[in-house]
């Protein structure tokens, strides 16, 4: 119950936080938006329209409409939930350890270790219920108004929340050994862009550095590292595949959320090796 | 164990602490070393208020955290209520409330007494009641649905010595308590940390205002940089050496003064008191003795104490000046 206790308040100033709010309201026109769009046609049932006219889209291959909309919409409020959700979540551990504030916790009969574990889940929770809630929304509009209640639509989103709590991970040993909010949310943004190179190295880094070392370390840095490019690419493939894309119709491979789990974890023991250690 | 004028029980030590150093290292590569404490092996009894006086930097809060695991030291150890540094089986009976102390500022006084409760393994009926009543203790009661931005320093301070509260604790750390409150806040803190003793709390007082350290402490330790220059009652550490004020009917004349010069440390006429220094008893009774073969009677005599600043400061400058 008491780390319980620092986990629910966690949530709480996450999801109170200014940039989530606006993620929540901007959540909630989509869904309006589609509840709106999207219907089928009287005449034929089998017609999905999009504001009364027939939804047609083109060079779709063998996919499915209705789930080549689900991967796009899951896709964009995934990349946009890693934005946002840095943002407003990324200096909670730094808050945490702020003087004045550190002392108070550090008093209480909490391990250190346990402390940072019920932070860090709070503000990927935070992140979470505001995915979800999302993911919900836009889950109801499509079974109730189109008959479609597709199941791997909210287990892909559960996948990015996860992702989330790994990708994390980096964020809260930047936190804990800076105490900067300003560089966690820096270090984290450009672990993203690091991320998403990273997982195409063969197609863009590996052309500029022929030399087989570099080739070798960059390797070793994916798989220490949490894979998180790889993690939301796969997410969306528990939906479906897109035939289109230079990953077209790859299916879902479930070791870079394995890797990831691993590396987080070292990365997570370390953050609370370090904080353990301090003097505050 | 110890025996304290004040009290007639046997007092067992809570904490005890064995030659604690603490040494901070800052500078680029950590070179620059900065010695936080040096030393420090101080005892505290059960159920006592002890104050830790010191200038700014000399070593209190950080002597303060090392017992509470907040600060590592470099070497030493101490125990707290027989357990060892670090163990959570301390921190269920300790309360603390640290200087400059911050909240999370969206929650109410009653929240935020219910998190730190929950922190603290309250839960339920029990945590509520304990929030509800330490609020009325501290009063704030009529600010308890009030967000906690919105409250003064003085209210803040009252707010933090409820959340150190919380758990009932057996020993309580206080720095700088009254740090913001008003004076008829100071006294009613004042009188609340009487009662805590009264209870058989242990109570560690951090305080630069050493008035007040002196009018509720039983013993008090003075800390310079980062050492401990003396502990005792504060009746120990502001009485003089055998420094007397004798009140005369008559004005002092040279013929008496040389009489007892010889038998003083000290000399000093102020009107019709004599203020001398002596080095016993005895010493004393002959000056007496001189001052009535002299025709002058005595109108009084009292032993001269220092106020505890002006001890701690004399305190401060010798060692300095050494």
């Amino acid at each position: 119950m008491r780390y319980f206790a620092m986990f629910l308040l966690t949530i709480r100033e996450a999801v109170l936080r200014g940039t989530l709010l606006f993620y929540f309201v901007v959540g909630n026109c989509i869904i309006l938006f589609f509840a709106f769009a999207l219907g089928l046609s009287p005449d034929d049932p089998s017609m999905i329209t999009f504001f009364g006219n027939p939804l047609t889209p083109r060079n779709l291959g063998n996919i499915n409409p209705i789930e080549f909309i689900l991967i796009q919409v899951q896709r964009s409020s995934s990349s946009s939930i890693l934005l946002f959700g840095v943002f407003a979540v990324a200096g909670l551990i730094p808050s945490m350890l702020e003087k004045g504030t550190v002392e108070v916790y550090l008093s209480k009969p909490l391990s250190r270790g346990a402390l940072l574990l019920a932070r860090s889940f709070g503000a990927s929770a935070g992140v979470a219920l505001n995915l979800l809630y999302f993911a919900i929304g836009v889950w109801l509009v499509f079974g109730l108004k189109l008959g479609v209640w597709n199941g791997n639509f909210l287990l892909s989103f559960v996948a990015v929340c996860a992702s989330f709590l790994l990708f994390f991970s980096i964020v809260a040993i930047a936190g804990v050994i800076t105490k900067s909010a300003g560089f966690s949310i820096m270090l984290a943004f450009l672990y993203t862009f690091f991320s998403s190179a990273l997982e195409s190295r063969e197609m863009f880094l590996f052309k500029i550095w022929g030399n087989e070392t570099y080739h070798s370390a960059l390797d070793v840095l994916y798989y220490i590292t949490p894979q998180l490019s790889s993690m939301l690419e796969n997410s969306s493939r528990i939906i479906g595949n897109l035939p289109i894309g230079p990953n077209a119709n790859q299916p879902f491979d479930p070791l870079p959320f394995v890797y990831s789990l691993l590396s987080a974890s070292a990365l997570y023991a370390l953050s609370i090796r370090y904080f353990s250690k301090q003097d505050y | 164990m110890r025996k304290l004028n004040t009290f007639t029980a046997v007092l067992m030590p809570i904490v005890e602490t064995a030659s604690i150093f603490k040494t901070y290292r800052s500078g680029v590569f950590k070179r620059v070393t900065v010695p936080a404490l040096v030393d420090v092996s101080l005892s505290v009894d059960s159920g006592e208020i002890f104050g830790l006086l010191g200038p700014n930097g000399a070593g209190k809060t950080t002597f303060i955290k090392i017992l509470l695991s907040i600060v590592h030291p470099t070497t030493g150890g101490a125990t707290i209520l027989g357990e060892t540094l670090g163990s959570l089986k301390i921190k269920e009976k300790i309360g603390y409330l640290p200087e400059n102390h911050r909240y999370p500022q969206f929650l109410t006084g009653y929240q935020t007494l219910h998190f730190f409760g929950g922190l603290s393994g309250l839960t339920g009926s029990a945590l509520r009641d304990r929030a509800l009543s330490l609020l009325d203790l501290v009063g704030l009661s009529e600010w308890k649905k009030v967000k906690i931005k919105r409250y003064s320093k003085g209210m803040l301070q009252r707010l933090g010595l409820a959340q150190a509260l919380l758990n009932d604790p057996e020993i309580l750390f206080l720095d700088e308590p009254t740090d913001g409150v008003d004076p008829v806040g100071r006294k009613e803190i004042r009188d609340l940390l009487k009662d805590l003793r009264k209870q058989g709390k242990t109570i560690f007082l951090n305080s630069h205002l050493l008035s007040e350290v002196e009018a509720i402490s039983d013993r008090v330790a003075i800390l310079n940089k980062g050492k401990v220059l003396k502990v005792g009652t504060v009746s120990e550490i502001t009485s003089r050496a055998l420094e007397y004020e004798l009140r005369l009917d008559k004005t002092v004349s040279e013929s008496l003064k040389s009489l007892i010069l010889p038998h003083t440390t000290s000399l000093m006429v102020e009107g019709t008191s004599l203020i001398v220094g002596v080095k016993d008893q005895e010493a004393l009774n002959t000056i007496i003795d001189r001052v009535r073969s002299e025709g002058i009677h005595l109108a009084g005599l009292q032993e001269r104490k220092s106020t505890l600043e002006e001890s701690f400061i004399e305190l401060i400058q010798a060692k300095d000046q050494a």
